[in-house]
C-alpha cells in the first residue's frame, strides 16, 4: 500500500470479538478472515476509507429520518422523565 | 405455449407508437428486464427474456401497444422498479415488455382536497420529497421504498412498514386510470369521482384492478392520498430473554390502543443469530438476548411524546431491555432500504458465499405466530441439509392489518441463496419446499402472501386451494377481461380459464 500518512491507510490490528467477528476501529466490526478465504477472499481496506464509509451510513440514516418526520423523540430522554417522574409519585 | 419472436414488421409497429428512442429489442435492455429480485433460475436465464421492450409516455401509447398485442397474439408484460418478490414482472412467455419508467410525472397536487395524482413510474422517496415542502407525505412505506414505483404498489397491492397508522397501498391509492386487456382506457375506484375516498356506488372496482400483477391492464395515472408530514417519529427497539416472551410483548404492544401506532416487529431467535454474525448493532449484543421486538409511531410532537411514554411503561412491564437511541433510531431508518442488507451468507463450514437475499411472506394470526416459524425453520433446515447453498436468516413478523394493527402478522422467513450454484435439482427442492412453506401457512389459517403476491413457481399451486370458489370467479374475471390471453400470461394458473371446462 503506497501513502504518505500511514496511520490513515493502514488499519491497526484486528481484536477479536466473537468466534466469527474481528474489530479494528471502535465499534466498526468485519467477518472474521479466515472465513473469508474460499470462495470471497477479503479485499485490503484503506483506514480512511472505511471510516469514510462508516460516517457517511449514519448521514444516509438521517436523510432517512427526515423523509417521514420533522423531528426523531429520543427514548432515553423519556426514560429519564419516566424515571423522574416514578420519583416524585413515590 | 410456443415462443414468440416479433417480426420486423411488428418491432415497426411498436417504433411508430411509442417512438424509435423508446423501443429496445437489443439484447442488454432485454435481459436487464428478464428477472426481479426473487430466486431466479439463472441456468435458465434465456426462458424468460422478452422479445421487446418498450418505455411508453402516455396511456394513450399504452392501448395502441395492448391493442396491437391483441391482435397479433402476443404477451404483453407490465413492469416497474422491477423489485416485485413474486415474480410478477417476469415474462413467462417472453412478448412485448411494457416498463412504465419514463411515466413519472406529478400530474396534479390538490392541497385543498388533499389528493396526488401521479403517472405510474414515480417512486415514494421521490414523490415525498416533492410533496415535504407542502408539509405532506405519500406514506406508502415498504422497506424498498427507494426503488419500487406505484405501478407496481398497485400491481401488487403491497404492504407499507407503517400501514398500522396510515394503511397500505389500497388505503392509500384513491383510484386510479388502467389500460384493460383489451386496450380500452378506464378509470376505477371506491366509485365515481377520482378523489372520492368512500362510496357505495357500483362494484368496488379498485380492489379488482390491485394486486392482479398485471394479469388484468396496467396503470396509466393513479390519484393518491396526501397526508399530514408527521411532527414527530419515535421508534424503540426492546430485547427479551426468550421468543415467547418478545412474542407475549409484540402483542401488549399491537393491542395497546396508541392511534399513533405505526408498526410493531418481532425478530425470532434465528433472525437473531444471523444478525450477530454481521449486524454492528447485534454483535456486542449479549448471548442472553434471544428475540427483539421493534415498534414506531408517527404523528404530532405531544400525541407521539405521549404513547412513546405508554410504550417505554409496557417494554419494561414486558420484561424488555430498552437497546437505547441508537440501535432504535438507526435500525428503524435502515429499515426503509432493505436493498442496505449484507448479501452475504455462509456455507456450512462457515465460509462466506455472496447470496442473495429472499423473503417468502406470509399473513399469519398472531396466535398462530410460535408453531409456524418452527415449521418454517425446520423446512428451511431441511434445504440447507441436502444442498450448502441455501442459509436460514431468521424470521420477522410485522403488524399487518390497517389502522388496527393486531390480529394478523406479515410473517418472513428470509433464505439466503447461492444462486450460481442453481441446477435443475436444487431448483425443484426449492419450489417444494417454497410449497411446504405456503401450505404451514394455509394449515394454520392463514393466507400464502401478506404483500408480495403469491404467483411464484411452488406456492401457486395452493392458491385455488387457499381462494377456494374465489378462484373460479377470477378465472370466470380474466377470461372475461382478456379474451386472448396476452396480459402478463402464465402468471396464476390463469391459463386454466381457457381451458374448455372453464367457466
Ligand atoms: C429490498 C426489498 C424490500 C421489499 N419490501 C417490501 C415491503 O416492505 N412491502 C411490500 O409490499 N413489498 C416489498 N418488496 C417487494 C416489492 O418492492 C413490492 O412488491 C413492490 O410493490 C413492487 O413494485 P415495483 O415497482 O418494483 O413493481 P414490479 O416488480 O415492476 O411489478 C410488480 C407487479 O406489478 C405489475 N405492474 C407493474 N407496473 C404495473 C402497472 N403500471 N400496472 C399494472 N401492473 C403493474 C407487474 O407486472 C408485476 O406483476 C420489497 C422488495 C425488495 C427488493
Amino acid at each position: 500500500m503506497i501513502g504518505f500518512r500511514l496511520a490513515a491507510q493502514r488499519p491497526p490490528d484486528p481484536e477479536r470479538i466473537t468466534d466469527t467477528v474481528v474489530m479494528r476501529f471502535e465499534h466498526i466490526y468485519e467477518v472474521d478472515p479466515n472465513l473469508m478465504t474460499e470462495h470471497t477472499p477479503q479485499q485490503s481496506f484503506p483506514a480512511w476509507d472505511t471510516l469514510r464509509i462508516v460516517d457517511s451510513r449514519w448521514e444516509h440514516l438521517a436523510w432517512m429520518h427526515d423523509h417521514f418526520a420533522d423531528s426523531v423523540v429520543s427514548g432515553e430522554e423519556l426514560l429519564r422523565e419516566i424515571e423522574g417522574e416514578e420519583g416524585e409519585e413515590a | 405455449m410456443p415462443t414468440v419472436t416479433l417480426s420486423d414488421a411488428l418491432l415497426d409497429e411498436l417504433v411508430q407508437i411509442c417512438g424509435e428512442e423508446h423501443v429496445f429489442a437489443g439484447a442488454a435492455a432485454r435481459f436487464n428486464r428478464a428477472r426481479v429480485p426473487s430466486p431466479f433460475p439463472v441456468h435458465r436465464w434465456d426462458e424468460f427474456v422478452p422479445d421487446a421492450v418498450v418505455l411508453p409516455t402516455s396511456a394513450e401509447q399504452i392501448s395502441e401497444v395492448v391493442k396491437l398485442a391483441n391482435r397479433e397474439r402476443v404477451p404483453v408484460v407490465p413492469r416497474a422498479g422491477g423489485t416485485g418478490l413474486t415474480d410478477g414482472a417476469v415474462p413467462l412467455r417472453h412478448g412485448i415488455m411494457v416498463d412504465v419508467k419514463l411515466m413519472n410525472r406529478i400530474l396534479e397536487l390538490d392541497l385543498e382536497d388533499r389528493t396526488v395524482t401521479v403517472q405510474p413510474g414515480i417512486n415514494m422517496l421521490k414523490l415525498s420529497e416533492e410533496l415535504k415542502p407542502h408539509g405532506f407525505i405519500y406514506p406508502d412505506n415498504p422497506a424498498s421504498y427507494p426503488c419500487s414505483l406505484v405501478g407496481g404498489r398497485i400491481g401488487t397491492s403491497g404492504w407499507s412498514l407503517i400501514g398500522g397508522r396510515y394503511g397500505h397501498t389500497r388505503d392509500l391509492v384513491i383510484s386510479f386510470e388502467l389500460v384493460l386487456p383489451t386496450g380500452e382506457i378506464v378509470r376505477v375506484g371506491d366509485g365515481g369521482g377520482p378523489k372520492v375516498r368512500k362510496s357505495s356506488s357500483g362494484y368496488q372496482l379498485k380492489h379488482l384492478f390491485m394486486g392482479h400483477q398485471g394479469t388484468l391492464g396496467i396503470v396509466t395515472e393513479a390519484t393518491l392520498e396526501l397526508v399530514k408530514r408527521p411532527e414527530a417519529e419515535f421508534s424503540a427497539f426492546y430485547a427479551y430473554p426468550s421468543y415467547l416472551d418478545a412474542w407475549r410483548a409484540t402483542g401488549d404492544f399491537a393491542r395497546s390502543g396508541a392511534a399513533t401506532l405505526a408498526g410493531v416487529v418481532l425478530f425470532d431467535e434465528w433472525k437473531l443469530a444471523y444478525l450477530r454474525r454481521d449486524d454492528e448493532a447485534y454483535i456486542p449484543q449479549p448471548e442472553s438476548v434471544k428475540a427483539v421486538v421493534a415498534l414506531a409511531l408517527y404523528g404530532n410532537d405531544d400525541e407521539v411524546r405521549a404513547s412513546a411514554k405508554r410504550m417505554l411503561r409496557l417494554g419494561k412491564a414486558s420484561g424488555g431491555t430498552y437497546l437505547g437511541d441508537e440501535i432504535s433510531q438507526g435500525d428503524w431508518a435502515s429499515r426503509h432500504d432493505r436493498y442496505a442488507t449484507p448479501l452475504h451468507g455462509r456455507t456450512r463450514d462457515g465460509q462466506v458465499v455472496p447470496m442473495s437475499w429472499h423473503c417468502e411472506d406470509a399473513s399469519i394470526l398472531y396466535s398462530q405466530l410460535p408453531a409456524v416459524r418452527e415449521k418454517w425453520h425446520a423446512i428451511a433446515a431441511g434445504l440447507r441439509e441436502r444442498f450448502d447453498m441455501f442459509d436460514d436468516w431468521g424470521m420477522f413478523a410485522y403488524t399487518n392489518g390497517a389502522f388496527k394493527p393486531w390480529g394478523d402478522y406479515l410473517t418472513e422467513i428470509d433464505i439466503g441463496i447461492w444462486e450460481m450454484q442453481w441446477d435443475d435439482e436444487s431448483w425443484a427442492a426449492w419450489v417444494d419446499a417454497k410449497r411446504e412453506i405456503a401450505r404451514v401457512a394455509l394449515e394454520h389459517g392463514g393466507s400464502i402472501s401478506a404483500c408480495h403476491g403469491s404467483c411464484r413457481e411452488g406456492e401457486v399451486d395452493l392458491v385455488p386451494e387457499e381462494l377456494g370458489g374465489g378462484f373460479e370467479v377470477m378465472k370466470a374475471v380474466k377470461r372475461a377481461l382478456d379474451p386472448n390471453n396476452v396480459m402478463n400470461p402464465g402468471k396464476y394458473l390463469l391459463d386454466r380459464a381457457y381451458e374448455e371446462d372453464a367457466p
